[in-house]
């Protein structure tokens, strides 16, 4: 198993989990909402990059465009329908599960199921007989980037402070005049401008069609889960712990492995530790504390 | 308090009421209804125009609909109209159980074209034979359905292999690498594939199943690079393995490779940007891009009447000629009786398709084939590189099917005759 | 006197505050739909009851999610896992041991192993202190190991016994339910298959109501309100979701097994995602609390469904995703208890009516 090899497809696999979760990360951790239409967020996302891309638009712009009409979409659909669903999570699950049945045909019929691809930018590194895609191995610092401007906002930006009062105790924090309303609407749509952000970033790399939703849905939900109540931690942790397995397994003994070893990995970790590995880290913190 | 709640269920009692309305007019918009007496003639087409594999059912869809708009304007079938029933199952196999149960019993068809996966053909098969329902399958696949009641008209896994394997291990060497989509089709073709190399004095070096579900061929491409074969077998299926044309020329993975299942099916070398599909190598039946004068004018009429349709793939000529040639059976046996034009195809028949003239064998309900090897190169364009009419072999040689004497419904398999392909073996 | 007095006793273990439709009317109405259920097959065929038979053995799929969901508080996405592994089992036991009994013998052994793995899973989950939301997303993830897995079994290795699993293609010729020995043996299809199944069903939907309303069912709602409450009250609620998750995992199963028979096959696809969401929906809109809800949702739904496919329209799913979208909107507590409560409602302005009020307990 070779060392380099095993280094690139780590980080190709921390930087999938990390943006196919954090746009729902966002929108779960900080306000309970289950958005089953996630993927279809981030089908959004790359057909806005693919369509722009094709009429012209130079790459990094067309992801701008992406990005931009899926944080606008979420915006309509936060006015309209989300907003009437925060305390009924249950319900949430639905009415988003149906959205993505709408925006998986209604993009089937506006556009055909398929439409002419982006190829992937910047060539390759190679080493020895082995190569690895530049652009994939790049999107590792991408999602580290994204993970740090988020901690950024939510930290340091008195935006992000208000939004972090509001999940915390929202009454508390309308008492103190934070309008929440507007809080939960801006959170609904930075998680959907992230979501929007994922598909942009891999539209030159994977295949953009209606349902290509789906292949992000499931490591979505999983690292969320690992993750715990953190966003920012939590989502970091997942794509380490699960990309890691992935990697080797998948290394070790192909696809296959690689998928089922992840995803009994989520069932062991939601399993044992009951706050997903935020909880680890809280409980390592306070008995390193204690002590 | 309760005016206020009679308010509401007011609301609710339109909301619930305009589905129910809603219900019901599609309940009157349901097309076709034949009744499939003497007078008429019913045809069931079932395939995917939304869901996963809406890509590749439409075009079947299109065809199908274009053979029996060419049949109507001829006079239709017996004289009769050829009427449709054309419900859109939404790539799941559920719902391909009702809707055939629907076209048997309510519809009364009198010949059924239905599914693009093998998915779908088998759960729906047990159906189809216990109806005794005349059913043609027109997707290429694994090979090896012997049924009294089923047509298959797709070019089989080793008609496709070999028309493309002995060519790359006569033009690149004997090492081969195959990567295959995990599950029946897929591994089933790889089985072929190592029938084949020992066949044509060749070596599989090295295996790789890859789920349906992955997007992501970083390790794949390693694995490849690190077994250095000569050339590679590529049998991937679906959205997601598309994604392996893009990453493999990102990262400079240039050995060529063989393939059954990419470009005459998903016309990946139109949805994605040269070089992408440079030098890979198809073993198909069918694609569009057939230089003959015959294929060309099929290739007009299609457009004239889908000028916004992507591509003609594979399967969707296979509709478009089994109809035609269903037409005929009926017109030789003078009724729509099915058992009696199940008789007459048996005795096998010469049909002249788009891609060439080709021919029923009678006794194993599968075609021969005017099988091409198709290069693409750097540019997107194809070219033709071999040709030769390929008989399906594996079920009148090997296993000895004949459905004109003893009626079977059965699915054979390569492992269980030959040593090569049992991998239990290794 | 006599005869309403046996009426009104008969009626009173199933009735109670956790169900819809407490009054003699009702049992009235339900008999008559009851009659007309029966009397379909003669009036429309054996094809139409067949295809309605699917619709009722998804009925019974729906009542497993909102025993445990509605009831008790646990949302799982895993009830496909029961429904799959009862059919599988099914296949392999019947096509196995080939004999005509051994139909009637695989059917409460395929539900039991469905069981069981309801009871490991289950235990896994709350006894291992899994929350809500947890739970949730556990279901589904086991569900989707289960598609993966099952998928890749194409090979001829992946034999148990004389039957191959068969991978993404499922298993084909699944034999259908025999009834009785010999010359009396009824193979349940198309009308006798249809009867079978509302049996189970109506047979299911009473054997819950009872259960709801009885102390179980006190016990279980209570566990979905407020589970430290419950626990401080002395309740084990752990053994109590495990139980209410075991008998959801047997009704699944048992929905599962009527499936393998209804179409004679079953393969990974029970597993996949759509189909994992798919009970949510119909119980979400039915209204999760009720038992009736799931059970005309899931009918109603599924049939539409099946009526828009037929039209071959590029809208159809468009449709679909509209009318859930209205329906979870403007009708969050479901469609059933909506309507029940807007009959009351009526009920209540223009008159008393002349049955004992709902649900006073003794």
């Amino acid at each position: 198993m070779n060392a380099l090899n095993l280094l690139f497809q780590f980080a190709d696999n921390f930087a999938f989990v990390v943006l196919a979760a954090v746009g729902l990360a966002v929108i779960f951790g900080m306000m309970g909402v289950i958005n089953l239409g996630h993927g279809e967020f981030i089908m959004i996302g790359a057909y806005g990059t693919t369509l722009s891309a094709n009429a012209g638009a130079p790459l990094p712009v067309a992801m701008a465009i992406g990005v931009l009409v899926t944080a606008v979409m979420g915006f309509v659909l936060e006015r309209t329908i989300i907003h009437r669903l925060y305390d009924r999570l249950f319900d949430s699950m639905v009415a988003t599960w149906a959205l993505g049945l709408l925006l998986t045909q209604g993009m089937r019929i506006l556009f055909g199921n398929s439409i002419p691809q982006v190829s992937t930018p910047l060539g390759n590194i190679a080493y020895g007989e082995f190569s690895y895609s530049t652009y994939r191995v790049l999107l590792l610092p991408v999602a580290l980037l994204v993970l740090g401007g988020l901690y950024v906002v939510f930290t340091r930006t008195e935006f992000g402070i208000r939004a972090r009062a509001t999940i915390q105790d929202p009454d508390t924090a309308r008492a103190l005049g934070v309008d929440t309303d507007r809080m939960y609407t801006a959170t609904f749509v930075i998680g959907s401008a992230l979501a929007g952000l994922t598909g942009a970033l891999y539209a030159p790399t994977l295949t953009v069609v209606p349902g290509m939703g789906s292949s992000f849905l499931v490591e979505a939900f999983v690292a969320v889960v690992v993750g715990g109540p953190s966003v920012l931690l939590g989502t970091t942790l997942s794509g380490g712990l699960l990309g890691t397995i992935d990697a080797v397994f998948t290394n070790l003994f192909g696809t296959f492995y690689g998928q089922i070893a992840m995803l009994l990995t989520a069932i062991v970790v939601i399993r044992v530790l009951s706050d997903g590995l935020t909880g680890l880290v809280e409980t390592v913190r306070n008995r390193v504390e204690g002590e | 308090m309760s005016g206020k709640r009679s308010g509401l269920s007011r609301r609710s009692f339109l909301a619930t009421g305009g589905a129910i309305g809603g219900a019901a007019l599609a309940g009157c918009l349901t097309g076709g209804g034949g009744s499939g007496g003497e007078e008429t003639v019913t045809l069931g087409i079932i395939e995917d125009r939304s869901g996963n594999f809406a890509l590749n059912g439409t075009p079947k869809y299109n065809a199908s609909m274009l053979a029996i708009e060419e049949l109507n304007e001829e006079g239709g079938i017996l004289g009769n109209e050829i009427e449709t029933f054309a419900p859109d199952p939404q790539s799941d196999n559920q719902r391909y159980q009702q809707l055939t149960r629907q076209a048997i019993n309510e519809e009364n068809v009198d010949a059924l074209w239905a599914g693009y996966s093998s998915a779908t053909r088998e759960t729906i098969r047990p159906i189809i034979d216990q109806n005794e329902q005349l059913y043609f399958y027109t997707t290429q696949y694994e090979g090896g359905v012997c049924d009294s009641y089923t047509f298959c008209m797709g070019a089989t896994a080793r008609q496709q292999l070999g028309s493309v394997l002995p060519y790359m291990v006569e033009n690149f060497g004997s090492d081969i690498y195959t990567i295959a989509a995990d599950y029946n089709f897929g591994q089933l073709s790889a089985d072929w594939v190592r029938v084949l190399a020992d066949e044509n004095d060749a070596n599989v070096i090295g295996e790789e199943f890859i789920p349906l579900s992955v997007t992501d061929f970083g390790s794949t491409i390693n694995n490849i690079q690190d077994a250095d074969p000569d050339f590679v077998m590529a049998l991937l299926v679906g959205a997601n393995h598309t994604s392996f044309w893009n990453q493999r020329t990102s990262a400079g993975l240039d050995v060529p490779m063989g393939t059954s299942t990419v470009m005459a099916q998903g016309y990946q070398h139109k949805r994605l940007d040269p070089p992408a599909m440079a030098n890979v190598y198809g073993g198909f039946n069918y694609m569009e891009e057939i230089p003959t004068d015959r294929n060309q004018e099929f290739v007009d009429r299609y457009y004239e009447k889908f000028p916004d349709a992507p591509y003609i793939n594979e399967e969707a000529v296979n509709n478009y000629f089994s109809i035609k040639m269903y037409a005929r059976a009926a017109e030789a046996v003078g009724s729509t009786n099915q058992a009696d034009i199940i008789e007459e195809l048996e005795t096998g028949m010469d049909v002249s398709a788009p891609e060439g003239d080709i021919s029923l064998q009678g006794p194993v309900h599968h075609m021969t084939h005017n099988m091409r090897v198709f290069r693409c190169d750097e540019n997107h364009t194809i070219t033709v590189e071999d040709e030769q009419l390929i008989p399906e072999q594996f079920l009148s040689e090997t296993v000895g099917c004949n459905l004109r004497e003893n009626e079977e419904t059965t699915q054979y398999v390569p492992a269980d005759y030959y040593e090569e392909a049992d991998a239990t073996q290794e | 006197m006599g005869l309403v007095d046996a009426f009104d006793r008969l009626r009173r273990p199933f009735e109670g505050p956790n169900t819809i439709g407490n009054s003699r009317a009702f049992w009235v109405g339900f008999l008559v739909v009851l009659v007309g259920l029966v009397g379909y097959p003669i009036g429309f065929g054996s094809y139409a009851a067949s295809s309605a038979a699917l619709y009722l053995l998804y009925a019974m799929l729906a009542l497993s999610l909102t025993v445990i969901w509605g009831y008790t508080g646990i949302l799982s996405f895993g009830q496909v896992v029961f429904f799959g592994v009862a059919g599988y089992s099914f296949a392999l036991i019947s096509m196995n041991l080939e004999s005509a009994l051994t139909t009637m013998l695989a059917l409460p052994v395929a539900v039991g192993i469905a069981t069981l793995a309801a009871l490991v899973l289950g235990y896994f989950m709350f006894y291992g202190e899994v929350r809500d939301v947890y739970v949730t997303i556990l279901t589904l993830v086991v569900a989707l190991v289960l598609n993966t897995f099952m998928a890749q079994t194409a090979g001829s290795e992946w034999t148990v016994g004389s039957v191959a699993l068969g991978g993404f293609n499922g298993i084909p010729a699944i034999p259908s339910l025999t009834l009785g020995v010999g010359g009396a043996a009824i193979t349940l299809d198309g009308a006798t298959f249809y009867w079978f199944t509302l049996a189970v069903l109506v047979a299911s939907y009473l054997g819950l109501r009872a259960l709801v309303n009885g102390r179980f069912g006190y016990t279980m709602v209570a566990t979905r309100e407020d589970e430290d409450r419950t626990e401080m009250l002395g309740y084990d609620v752990r053994r109590v979701k495990l139980l209410v998750f075991a008998l959801g995992g047997a009704l699944a199963g048992l929905s599962g097994v009527l499936y393998a028979t209804w179409g004679n096959y079953i393969s990974p696809s029970v597993f996949g995602i759509t189909f994992a969401s798919i009970p949510v929906v119909w119980v979400a809109v039915g209204g999760r609390r009720s038992l009736l809800g799931a059970v005309v949702a899931t009918v109603v739904i599924e049939w539409f469904r099946q009526q828009l496919s037929a039209t071959g329209s590029q809208y159809a799913l468009i449709v679909v995703g509209v009318v859930l979208l209205v329906a979870i909107l403007f009708v969050p507590e479901g469609v059933v208890p909506r309507l029940d409560a807007a009959i009351r409602g009526a009920r209540d302005r223009f008159g008393t009516s002349n049955d004992t009020p709902e649900g006073t307990p003794e």
